[in-house]
């Protein structure tokens, strides 16, 4: 019942971050379509296999977000993903606690996806050395969200996603992160962000 | 010899217009601008003339912005010497206070600014920005409430009280600033559209209607404006679907939606044209 991150997906919500420190973010995390239920499916975590940075800004408006979420669902349905997760950066630093928005957007990817996880970025520890996952991961149980602990276990490979990351990081990537919003404004604009994977894998 | 001094001229001039197209339009690529802008005054002061004092300013605030207090105090002591007692730069020192987080004397600071002229808007605005930062949002509410029942031509203000009011999911307050904006900027696409989105969020039949026709206004006024040609889609294609609508409104809005399809579709094309010649090339 628990998702795990891996760099490419964890570097791309930090990059979305990194990129509009004076507003808020959001986006969606997806993982890869399971075959077949297995039995032991709750022992098996999720593993968010890539991040699509949605908004930055006033985020609290719906008909963006839903066009969103159509154009990405397809998206998904092309490549055998879906969308497991909502994360969301608030516009003040010491603020990371899931507001309703929050709320509303998770529970809505949770009807579509039972195990869909919220996540929370944690401003006040971002830094560029990423010595720490900066993330609060929030599990949907009884119409309620519950914090779950983020360590090194949330991750396929925390090393890998911690050096990456605050490589990125000081190259400056996140001026290249495309966002919806960037897509919007500019449809040649590629929210899926080619180069920026091609980075990820070439420092694998 | 003469071919480098040309390059260092080029060179200079498109940093100086660089950070004047950034001001102009006022954003806020704060390391960009540290980064030319720091070159510029280091390397080429002389040569600015009195561009240097803006420059100062502009690289002062970005400076704030990339936590380099080093450099903000430099910009600032410059502009306290060229124009000591200016209100202006107390402004600019009050703004340094905040990003250091010390916003009771950051307001004392701009107190002091409103007791020697007590219709001094930037202040006025730092002073709800101070509550932004704090997250007292209903205060900050109420107080640019206050300042735009003084100041009721302020737009910057206006825009930022529907922000405050759409974080707070306060849809109909926020509709009532953008219908402000509206009403003096009747040519400004982005309002329409603006608009239309917070009349979609708060939902119900007669307010999708409303919207479909603000997406649809902003259309008219940019049919550029990809926001609009969606939303123009969603709030046709909610129409449409909608149990309570006659079956003459529903097949308008169904021609509507299908419209903004072709257009959408005619968008994508046009622009993976374009990147495919881009590619080529």
């Amino acid at each position: 019942m628990s998702i795990k991150l891996t760099t490419q997906a964890y570097c791309k919500m930090l990059l979305h971050a990194a990129k509009y420190p004076h507003c808020a973010v959001n986006g969606l995390l997806v993982a890869e379509k399971q075959k077949e239920k297995k039995k032991d499916s709750h022992s098996t975590p999720i593993l968010c296999v890539d991040c699509i940075p949605l908004f930055h800004g006033t985020l609290a408006l719906a008909p963006m977000l839903e066009v969103a979420l159509t154009l990405i669902d397809t998206w998904c349905k092309e490549n055998k993903y879906v969308i497991a997760g909502y994360y969301q950066a608030n516009e003040r630093t010491k603020d990371f606690r899931p507001n309703q928005f929050a709320e509303k957007v998770g529970a809505r990817i949770a009807e579509n996806f039972s195990e869909a996880a919220m996540i929370m970025v944690d401003s006040t520890r971002f830094t560029m050395g990423c010595y720490e996952p900066i993330l609060a991961i929030y599990d949907h149980h009884e119409n309620k969200w519950k914090c779950r602990d983020c360590n090194a276990d949330c991750f396929e490979d925390w090393c890998e996603a911690q050096k990456i990351t605050s490589a990125l990081l000081e190259g400056r990537s996140y001026e290249s992160l495309i966002d919806f919003d960037n897509h919007l404004d500019d449809l040649r604009n590629d929210w899926t962000n080619p180069e920026i994977n091609k980075s990820v894998l070439h420092l694998c | 010899g003469f071919d480098n001094w040309n390059v260092l001229i080029i060179v200079f001039t498109e940093m100086r217009d660089k950070l004047r197209k950034w001001r102009e339009d006022n954003h806020r690529n704060s390391e960009q601008i540290v980064d030319v802008g720091e070159e510029l005054i280091n390397e080429h002061a002389s040569k600015l003339g009195d561009d240097i004092w803006i420059i100062y300013e502009q690289v002062m605030i970005a400076a704030l912005d990339c936590s380099r207090d080093d450099l903000a105090w430099t910009c600032l002591q410059e502009l306290k010497r060229q124009f000591p007692g200016s209100q202006r730069v107390k402004r600019l020192a009050g703004m340094r206070l905040e990003a250091l987080e010390k916003y009771e004397d950051a307001s004392k600071q701009y107190d002091s600014i409103l007791q020697d002229d007590p219709t001094n808007t930037a202040a006025r605005k730092r002073k709800i920005s101070i509550l932004k930062a704090q997250g007292k949002s209903a205060e900050a509410i109420r107080e640019l409430n206050e300042y735009l029942e003084q100041f009721v031509g302020d737009q910057e203000a206006w825009h930022e009280l529907s922000e405050l009011y759409i974080n707070e999911h306060d849809y109909g307050k926020a509709a009532f600033c953008l219908e402000e904006l509206m009403m003096t900027n009747p040519h400004n696409h982005l309002y329409c559209e603006q608009y239309a989105e917070v009349k979609y969020t708060q939902g119900g039949l007669e307010n999708l209607e409303l919207s479909r026709k603000y997406f649809a206004q902003a259309l008219k006024l940019n049919n550029r404006n990809m926001r609009a040609l969606f939303g123009l889609y969603m709030s046709a294609s909610h129409i449409a679907a909608c149990p309570k609508v006659n079956a003459t409104v529903k097949k308008a809005n169904v021609r509507y939606a299908a419209w903004a399809t072709n257009q959408i579709n005619r968008a994508y094309q046009v622009s993976h044209a374009m990147c495919c010649v881009l590619l080529k090339q």
